[in-house]
């Protein structure tokens, strides 16, 4: 025979301090594994959804995927439209972009900053980088700047200085801000684009970083790898865009295997923690369970009920976790050595904090309810 | 029955090793995948250095190449049957130096410059193979390759072969 379902519910009220610390102290646990999870899964996403696969990238062989570093010749551009037949050509206009991309020490008019990541563009650049839209302002003119949705957090700054018509100050130059955009969550939404010329000018180079061009559907990115083969006086290197996000993946893979880490290792200080409290708990009830037994339920039953009330309190921590993660923690900008990219609680998130929180419950009510019923019932019946 | 057993031993040592001497045979020379029909199981003779060709070979002309598949880290196009080869004059790190990559000749990048050129497999239309060379020829990084085809010469010195015939020497 069970012990009645409303018997673990009541237990749980009869001790309300108790169960509030219980509680607050599972679902701190839970929100950690919330968080760590958002923030592997916001990394994950942000560099799966950067990459067209329609979109062959063209830079330096010298710079090994380091784009930043790659400088190319700014007739490259030229060179290849000439040379190569599949590029995609609406309107008599090919969808190749030449941009200019660096790294460098960006400052508010409020004086925050940090290092921001600046790219020179043409008008060619939104035919070809096709996720990024335009969501405020305008296209910048002469010394004018659009700024992506994360570019504040990836400076570190508070995003009212990085609205339109603020100023900017980088590579010796004051620039306006124009516009914001958006590109679902893409790397490039922490990123600041200007005119490549003006950028050039700033930085006294005529060379560009890249070169980015939209194929045509039945062109391959291969036609564009033999070219840069072929051309070896160019030293050029082209790789299919998904491919070069997919080896940034790999590059980050230590700071995932850590993070995982991490949730393996907050998990586990969490099955203490509820240990602690549940030992507490059913301490103070040995002679509640000593009862119980002498008035006929079996150890399965107790143990059954100690168990639900463990797992009930888990999955209400878990729920109220998950609600604040979900309304608090979801889209949060978070800075990181490629930009930026928001924490994402999405449903691998849910499933794994709320399978920790569940999992917390059921480890946490084992061992102090084996203790209690290891007891024979004449000797708990005197415990005090 | 002792001793029939015993002939029945030494018969089948002698077509095992009878069978295992044709099968080396017929792999020998190539070592390679002998279903493409772009691989070829004789040597052309007369194969000219990449660094020689790269000085005398002229655009349109037939020539027989000897290079060995290298000059960066990825010397293969993937997608294509193309790759690149440089002059097997030119010595590359070995693997005992510490060089995980020896085909992408760091040690010796100035020499490579003046000694590598570009082979694309092409059918009879003309044009590049799809596929990836190390599946389509059998070959890896550092194989050693002679290709007969058509050189195409630019005005950077640039030299692509586009091969028709591929002979992977063994063992290299």
């Amino acid at each position: 025979m069970l012990l009645p379902w409303e018997y673990g519910i009541r237990n749980l009220a009869r001790r309300p301090v108790r169960t509030a610390l219980t509680l607050g102290a599972l679902a701190t646990v839970v929100m950690l594994v919330f968080v760590v999870v958002g923030f592997i899964r916001g990394l994950e996403k942000s560099l799966e959804i950067s990459g067209d696969p329609d979109v062959v990238l063209v830079y330096s062989v010298n710079s090994e995927a380091n784009i930043e570093s790659s400088s190319i010749t700014s007739r490259t551009p030229g060179l290849l439209t000439a040379s190569l037949d599949g590029t995609w050509l609406r309107f008599g206009v090919p969808h190749v972009s030449p941009e200019l991309y660096l790294g460098t020490r960006v400052q508010t008019q409020s004086g925050d900053g940090g290092l921001g990541l600046i790219r020179g563009v043409t008008h060619t650049a939104p035919l070809v980088r096709r996720s990024v839209r335009l969501i405020e302002g305008h296209w910048p003119r002469d010394r004018e700047v659009i700024v992506g949705r994360l570019a504040a957090a990836k400076l570190g700054a508070d995003s009212s200085a990085m609205a339109i018509g603020q100023t900017i100050e980088f590579e010796g130059e004051i620039w306006t801000i124009s516009g914001q955009f958006a590109a679902g969550g893409a790397a490039y939404e922490s990123e600041i684009w200007c005119r490549l010329g003006d950028f050039q000018t700033a930085t006294k180079r005529q060379d560009l970083s890249l070169v980015a061009m939209l194929l045509s559907p039945e062109a391959l990115p291969a036609e564009v790898a033999l070219f840069c083969k072929e051309r070896i006086d160019l030293e050029l290197h082209a790789v299919r865009e998904t491919d070069y996000y997919a080896t940034l993946q790999q590059h980050y893979r230590p700071v995932r295997i850590l993070a995982w880490l991490v949730v393996v290792l907050v998990s586990g200080a969490g099955v203490f923690a509820g240990l602690n409290m549940m030992y507490g708990a059913v301490a103070g009830r040995i002679r509640e369970i000593a009862t119980l037994q002498a008035i006929g339920y079996r150890r399965r039953a107790i143990l059954l009920s100690l168990i639900q009330e463990g797992v009930l309190l888990a999955a209400a921590a878990s729920l109220l976790s998950g609600v604040i993660a979900l309304t608090m923690f979801n889209g949060m900008a978070v800075r990181f050595t490629m930009g930026a990219f928001t924490l994402r609680i999405d449903s691998i998130a849910i499933l794994v904090g709320c399978g920790v929180g569940l999992l917390l419950g059921v480890l946490g009510a084992l061992p102090p309810a084996f203790k209690a019923l290891r007891e024979s019932v004449a000797i708990s019946l005197k415990a005090v | 029955m002792k001793m029939l057993n015993w002939i029945l031993v030494v018969a089948f040592a002698v077509s095992a090793g009878c069978s295992d001497s044709n099968l080396s045979e017929s792999t020998s020379g190539t070592g390679v995948a002998k279903s493409s029909q772009y691989v070829t199981s004789t040597e052309p003779v007369g194969a000219m250095p990449v660094g020689e060709a790269r000085q005398s070979a002229k655009d349109g002309e037939p020539v027989t190449l000897v290079g060995r598949i290298g000059g960066s880290v990825d010397p293969f196009v993937d997608g294509l049957a193309a790759f690149t080869i440089v002059d097997p004059k030119v010595p590359y790190c070995g693997k005992d130096e510490g060089c995980p990559t020896p085909w992408d000749y760091c040690c010796t990048q100035t020499q490579v410059k003046d000694n590598i050129a570009t082979v694309k497999i092409v059918d009879e239309a003309g044009k590049p193979v799809a596929g990836d060379a190390r599946t389509l020829l059998g070959v890896k990084e550092l194989s050693t390759v002679v290709v007969q085809g058509t050189s195409r010469r630019d005005d950077k010195g640039n030299l692509t072969i586009a091969a028709n015939s591929v002979f992977v020497r063994a063992g290299e």
